[in-house]
């Protein structure tokens, strides 16, 4: 009898435990997404089907990168007996750096764009624009910035930085204020980058907090879209 | 014993749950589903243990199966494009009503008795007392 009762509450310790387990969890995953109730049951609906292809995006996109990885493996592994080869994959090796497909690190600047939020005068010098964002982007290129990244957005030579409305696309990704620019080449480009009548001088005079500073170690991500080559042949 | 054991068992759940990794959205609501219908199997638990026709096989295999079922049946209902998980919904949350509504009852008439028996005693005993 006294051995029948222990097992009741063992089992019912264990069906609760595993209840509570499952109710934390849920409250967790609800509370992480700080999905604010939409007004309206379609506003739910969408919200919904966004996240769920923000999820499928996330898990394509970790599939195609142990893919990559695989492909690296395979790469090395037949090229370990040649030495033609071991000078291709090199030479391969590198072009990605400079196309941007590879993480990099190195000395270099941070600067730091944000908006102007104390002004009282609400106008559009307040704000950081895309073309204040092209033209420092461009100043840092013109200063040898061998790798350049705005809000972890990897500048490629296919990157175009518009406007969209209220906000800023980098890579067709949204970037907002505050903008990190992060910029690998010789760090005394501080200097030329800071002059005065420069670019970033202008911002300040706007009142966008403009902070600028050297770093020995800054890592920028390698550009997560593709590059493509529909319309481009080399020319033997 | 069956107390401590489900209070313990509750803390340790709590606990876990609170550390552990949040999982995929998409499968949220199956869970939220089988949590809804574990929770359906608990109180009519409760309800058969007042009623006194508790067995433990029967509340552990609807406790699981009631939870498995409802996540098959939202998953078909997904292939389907039919909200079937509505229909689970409803129906865990109804008898849930219907057994809460059972537990209730029994408790207020178990009072109701006591309170009445007391007051016969008292008259009893005052009567007792005049004579």
């Amino acid at each position: 009898m006294k051995s029948k009762k222990k097992q009741i509450a063992i089992t019912l310790g264990i069906m609760c435990l595993l209840l509570v387990y499952a109710i934390f969890t849920q409250l967790k995953t609800t509370q992480n997404l700080a999905s604010t109730a939409g007004s309206t049951y379609r506003e739910n609906g969408l919200r919904d089907e966004v996240l769920k292809w923000k999820e499928q995006y996330d898990r394509i996109y970790a599939d195609l990168e142990n893919a990559e990885e695989q492909l690296e493996k395979e790469r090395q592994v037949s090229i370990s007996y040649d030495d033609t080869s071991v000078q291709k994959q090199e030479e391969l090796k590198k072009i990605n750096t400079y196309l941007g497909l590879t993480d990099v690190e190195g000395e270099g600047i941070i600067i730091t764009l944000r908006d102007n939020t104390t002004s009282l005068i609400s106008s559009a010098n307040n704000l950081v624009h895309d073309g204040d964002l092209r033209a420092v982007v461009n100043e840092l290129k013109n200063n040898g910035a061998e790798a350049i990244s705005i809000n972890d957005q990897r500048i490629v030579p296919t990157t175009a930085i518009t406007c969209a409305g209220t906000v800023i696309q980098v890579n067709d990704e949204i970037v907002g204020s505050p903008f990190v620019i992060k910029a690998i080449g010789d760090k005394n480009m501080i200097n030329n980058v800071m002059r005065s009548g420069g670019w970033l001088d202008l911002l300040t005079d706007y009142g966008i907090s403009v902070e600028v500073k050297k770093s020995d170690n800054i890592k920028i991500n390698k550009y997560n879209g593709v590059l493509t080559d529909k319309y481009i042949e080399t020319i033997e | 014993m069956v107390f401590i054991a489900i209070l313990i068992g509750c803390v340790i759940g709590a606990l876990l749950g609170m550390n552990a990794p949040i999982i995929p959205y998409s499968l949220s609501g199956y869970l939220a589903i089988s949590i809804v219908a574990a929770l359906d199997s608990v109180f009519g638990g409760i309800a058969s243990v007042v009623k006194g026709d508790f067995d433990l096989k029967i509340f552990v295999t609807g406790f699981f199966g009631n939870a498995i079922l409802s996540i098959l049946l939202t998953y078909l209902g997904e292939r389907l494009n039919v909200d079937i998980y509505l229909a689970a919904i409803v129906v865990f949350v109804g008898r849930m009503f219907v057994n809460l509504a059972i537990v209730r009852r029994y408790y207020v008439d178990k009072w109701t008795n006591k309170i009445k028996s007391m007051k016969v005693q008292k008259e009893e005993n005052k009567e007792k007392n005049e004579e």
